[in-house]
């Protein structure tokens, strides 16, 4: 990788860095959150394709970093099918507040 | 550097590199797995207390954290420059761009540290100080969450820092052992990275505008 993409991805993730904290104070209700995720995301894929050299790399090295991102993905999805459709029984952290 | 002696079980210099990175990215795979159940547990409260989690995060400090964040991003390109410079044979400039990611590295533990202080004259860290009363039993919960995740990230990057200042070392002394890599070195670090990437926005940017 070249000095200067080195440079230029390092302005475009300090760029991304002032955007998602000038947009943290625009008031968007629950797409604050969905706003901060995707530019999460794009800073990760800036860092993970070119910091990490995955844009260079073999199928085989950017399966293996895929892998781990995929299971974390089953992990949320089934944790979340549990905890976020649960009505009659409730889960433990439920104790924590009193409604 | 590059020039690496070739081990007894590859083929070619190539297969070493690449066996090498594959075994990186299995590591940090289950890195993944080990921070992500954090940031699993994190969604889940925020999905059940979606306003008591905002009002806790808003006890943060923002300012610090988006600094911190520079700080980090910064110290990756430090990083990558230095595995530039390895690649050129650069060796002096190599020491220095390694140098650099450390103390970018120690600069935000510092801060980091500073924030902890913070907090704790803010009565915010549970089972020392937290005050149940002023921040709420969700409040705890939070608090209890941002600590365990900073912390963890915390002695990751700490581990990178002594990882990082020994290559620096080695590598001034021109002592670089060949089953030493900067570019792997270079995977964990950028890696400790993305994990801050995900926790800033979850931290600090909760119910800022509200």
């Amino acid at each position: 990788m070249s000095r200067a993409t080195i440079w230029r991805c390092w302005l475009a993730l300090v760029l991304l860095l002032t955007a998602t904290t000038a947009s943290a104070f625009v008031p968007l209700g629950a797409f604050n959150l969905v706003v901060s995720l995707v530019i999460a995301i794009t800073k990760a894929l800036i860092v993970l394709l070119f910091f990490m050299e995955l844009s260079a790399s073999r199928a085989l090295v950017r399966a293996f970093a895929a892998a781990g991102f995929f299971w974390l993905l089953i992990m949320i999805v089934l944790t979340g099918a549990d905890y976020w459709h649960r009505t009659d029984v409730r889960a433990p952290i439920d104790m924590t507040t009193s409604y | 550097m590059s020039d690496r002696t070739l081990g007894f079980q590859y083929a070619t210099p190539a297969q070493q590199r690449e066996a090498s990175t594959l075994g990186m990215w299995t590591f940090l795979a289950t890195e993944v797995l080990f921070l992500g159940t954090l940031v699993a547990a994190y969604l889940n409260y925020r999905i059940y207390h979606p306003h008591e989690i905002i009002e806790a995060a808003r006890h943060t400090k923002i300012v610090l954290g988006t600094a911190n964040t520079g700080v980090l991003l910064t110290s990756s390109a430090c990083m990558a420059m230095a595995v530039r410079s390895v690649d050129d044979q650069a060796r002096r400039s190599a020491v220095w761009w390694l140098l650099a990611t450390a103390l970018l590295g120690i600069l935000f533990v510092a801060i980091k540290g500073y924030e902890y202080f913070e907090e704790f004259q803010e009565h915010l860290v549970p089972a020392l100080n937290f005050d149940f009363t002023r921040y709420g039993p969700v409040g705890e919960l939070f608090f209890t969450w941002y600590f365990a995740v900073t912390g963890f990230h915390a002695v990751h990057l700490v581990i990178g820092i002594v990882i990082v200042l020994i290559a620096a070392g080695l590598l001034a002394a021109d002592r670089f052992p060949d089953t030493m890599s900067v570019r792997i070195i270079g995977l964990y670090w950028h890696f400790v990275d993305i994990v801050w990437i995900f926790l800033f926005p979850l931290i600090y940017l909760a119910g800022r505008a509200h």
